[in-house]
């Protein structure tokens, strides 16, 4: 990762110097040309002279760096619990620790694009984050297969369901829904892989793909094998799961969307699935080795009222059911292998209402609507209504810069086996700088 | 769940036929208004933007791919007007005939003088476009080469109509010659008038017939009044007869208002494109009803 940065940070810098220190050559050049007397032969000769010392303009590269932009991302956060207490969600595996409180550096993004050659488009976004870099995406588009086909090659956000494929500085909200948050954690479904999409030819939007992918993501799918001893003091055997065939995740989805008058419609359906390793006996005693299957259901309409002002609603519909072997160690300390059945759903309802060019406030749902394991057949005795609802204001000076107020109540954490009920209140400064994005639908 | 998929690919299938007609989009309606004159039954045209509309800020509905992936020709404006909602269009037509560079590609802005082109940009400056202003189509003098060259691309493209687009183009290019020499006369009587426009939209008419742009009222392009640059530019009309305060259908009107009391100017709305006000129906009409708000009663 250090490398990559290294790698990046040096070929801005000399980029930077290159095209800053041949256009002052050329900037000379010129001049010398203008002042120049053409029967004067000692300058001519001088001129050809110093051309030998200078770096010659023809191999200027400059006109070719992509469109390159950066986006800063930068939140005060306040809640009201001890950031350190130990918080889970019942019936989900997932990362509960709370961001500090106070000032928080939530990512740099750097992002390129350009034309590769006639043939492909190349996107690349690499976040920084405060002590950390990674490719987010890097992934290369045809732009001449026929009959309206695409093959999209590379690492990408997957076009599973709405929010999934958006970056994250184009969603309504400063944190992502619940649903996403428990099933397919903060980074989404964001994989190595390929996708074929086509659009046809059609009078109504129709958008349908296929898509292979590695299956990495960290709480639903997972290529790495399981290893594991049968007594929680390593003293027993090892256990080994081997890892499943890679690739591992197979994605398919079809969106359509069609206006009615001022009225625009978006839905559409996508699928999910692959085999899943998932291995945090250590920490949270529970490993999990089998297939697991997920469905999305998204809805957006956007009703516009003139240019700028608009209403929309937003949803998705998420279930994720799995199937395998689960391993816990009892008691005493032994593994204890069992049959797992789960089946587990939840949603996001939004309505956003931009009032002004400049100003926006919107409301999100979250809740869980179903948390079913069953482990060798019995039902888990698990609490229902996981939530959490947010309000947000938000203020945009320009198209480039964001000022967001949300305040949340999050109802699906608990500590010591008592709903803790928390109340978030964040503050989101977002600004971009460089080439212009194209706004999102 | 995947042969639901499969299933939808076959019936879709069903729906896919070749269309006789040249397809056309069209990124504004006075665009989308020459190529009708030109190509009229022969030709089906789908219009991005709605004339009323900020320009610069139109909405990517889905439901444009759609035209785009079964377009022959996508005309568009040019000079980043089309920046903020265009590139994601075209990258997901799956449409290789319209990608920029290719022959169904075609960018007006190449074929008209552009003015206000800023030697240095900064965003700090306004929502500023690095290749002039693009608002040339307040010209009427711009609309014959444009005419021209749009006529020749269809011709390029559908050739077995030639004579067809042809006749049309001249028939086109004569009745537009006739309405220019009396806008020409016409517009020539508004020279040396002061004027205060909201958004640098009108420059290109303003600057032909040369009417004076006393200021604007946004402090920069795209950058909303504020209380201060209102008073500025009170101060600066003190000794000035401004005629009029110009603004376009989308912006706000209260600051415009305000200042043409304070001003004793009189505040209209211009349209700046095709289906901005009910009346302008086609490009005629536009310079028809620029004409009627200017003249005197």
């Amino acid at each position: 990762m250090k490398l990559i940065s290294k790698f990046f940070y040096t070929f801005i810098f000399i980029s930077l110097i290159l095209s800053i220190s041949n256009s002052q050559i050329q900037d000379t050049i010129n001049e010398n040309k203008e002042d120049q007397n053409w029967t004067d032969r000692t300058l001519e000769i001088r001129d050809k002279y110093e051309d030998k010392l200078r770096s010659y303009p023809v191999f200027n590269q400059k006109a070719f760096l992509p469109n390159i932009s950066i986006i800063t991302d930068f939140s005060y956060l306040n809640y009201n619990i001890d950031p350190d207490s130990s918080l889970i969600v019942p019936g989900f595996i997932v990362d509960t620790s709370l961001k500090d409180k106070g000032f928080n550096f939530n990512y740099n993004e750097l992002s390129f694009y350009s034309s590769v050659d006639p043939y492909f488009d190349l996107y690349v976004t690499i976040p920084f984050e405060e002590d950390e870099v990674e490719v987010e995406e890097a992934y290369a588009v045809t732009r001449s297969l026929p009959s309206g086909l695409q093959l999209k090659i590379g690492k990408f956000r997957s076009s599973f369901g709405r929010l999934n494929s958006q970056h994250e500085h184009v969603w309504d909200f400063a944190t992502s829904p619940l649903v996403y948050e428990l099933l397919l954690s903060e980074e989404g479904l964001n994989e190595k892989g390929v996708q074929l999409n086509w659009v046809p030819a059609t009078n109504f939007y129709l958008f349908t793909g296929i898509e292979i992918l590695q299956g990495e993501n960290e709480l639903s799918f997972g290529t790495n094998k399981l290893l594991i001893n049968t007594n929680i003091n390593n003293t027993g055997q090892e256990i080994v799961i081997k890892s499943p065939t890679k690739p591992n995740l197979l994605v398919s989805f079809i969106k359509t969307s069609f206006d009615i008058g001022n009225t625009s419609i978006l839905t559409g359906l996508s699928f999910a699935n692959g085999e899943s390793r998932f291995n945090s006996i250590e920490d949270n005693n529970f490993a999990f080795s089998g297939k697991t299957k997920m469905l999305n259901f998204e809805l957006t309409a956007k009703h516009f009222i003139g240019s700028y002002k608009y209403i929309s609603f937003q949803g998705e519909y998420i279930k994720r059911t799995q199937k395998g072997t689960e391993f816990e160690y009892d008691d005493m300390g032994d593994l204890l292998v069992n049959q797992y059945n789960s089946s587990q759903a939840g949603y996001y309802a939004q309505i956003v209402y931009r009032f002004d060019k400049r100003w926006k406030v919107g409301i999100q749902h979250n809740q869980i609507a179903e948390n079913t394991i069953k482990i060798n057949g019995e039902s888990k005795i698990l609490p229902s209504n996981l939530s959490s609802n947010y309000f947000v204001i938000e203020y945009n000076p320009t198209e480039f810069s964001r000022i967001r107020l949300q305040y949340g109540t999050k109802n699906h954490l608990f500590s010591d086996f008592e709903r803790k009920k928390i109340n978030e209140f964040i503050i989101q400064f977002n600004f971009a700088i460089g080439s212009h994005k194209t706004h999102p639908f | 769940m995947r042969i639901i998929i499969y299933i939808f690919f076959l019936i879709f299938s069903l729906f896919y036929f070749v269309y006789a007609q040249l397809n056309i989009v069209a990124t504004y309606p006075w665009i989308g208004d020459i190529v009708k004159q030109i190509g009229k039954e022969k030709i089906n045209i789908h219009i991005i933007g709605k004339g009323t509309e900020n320009p610069h800020y139109v909405v990517p509905k889905p439901s444009h791919i759609a035209q785009l992936r079964k377009a022959d020709l996508l005309i568009i404006q040019g000079a980043s007007i089309e920046v903020g909602f265009l590139q994601a269009l075209i990258n997901q037509s799956n449409n290789p005939k319209i990608q920029p560079g290719k022959k169904g590609f075609l960018d007006l802005s190449n074929f008209v003088q552009l003015i206000e082109k800023p030697e240095n940009v900064s965003r700090a400056m306004g929502d500023i476009h690095p290749e002039g202003n693009p608002h040339y189509n307040l010209d009427p003098n711009n609309f014959p080469p444009l005419a021209t060259i749009i006529s020749q691309k269809m011709i390029e493209l559908d050739s077995d109509n030639k004579e067809f687009y042809q006749k049309n183009m001249e028939e086109f290019l004569s009745k537009w010659e006739e309405k220019l020499k009396h806008w020409n006369q016409e517009f020539s009587k508004l020279s040396n008038t002061n004027v205060i426009q909201y958004h640098p939209t009108y420059n290109y008419f303003l600057k032909r017939y040369g009417i004076v742009q006393v200021g604007t009222i946004e402090p920069l392009p795209g950058i909303p009044p504020t209380p201060k640059h209102i008073e500025q530019l009170i101060t600066l009309c003190q000794n000035k007869k401004i005629s009029f305060i110009i603004n376009s259908v989308y912006y706000e009107k209260n600051s415009c208002e305000y200042l043409a009391k304070k001003i004793g100017a009189k505040f209209v709305i211009l349209p700046h494109d095709v289906g901005s006000l009910p009346e302008v129906k086609d490009i005629f009409n536009l310079f028809d009803k620029i004409l009627e708000t200017l003249s005197p009663k």
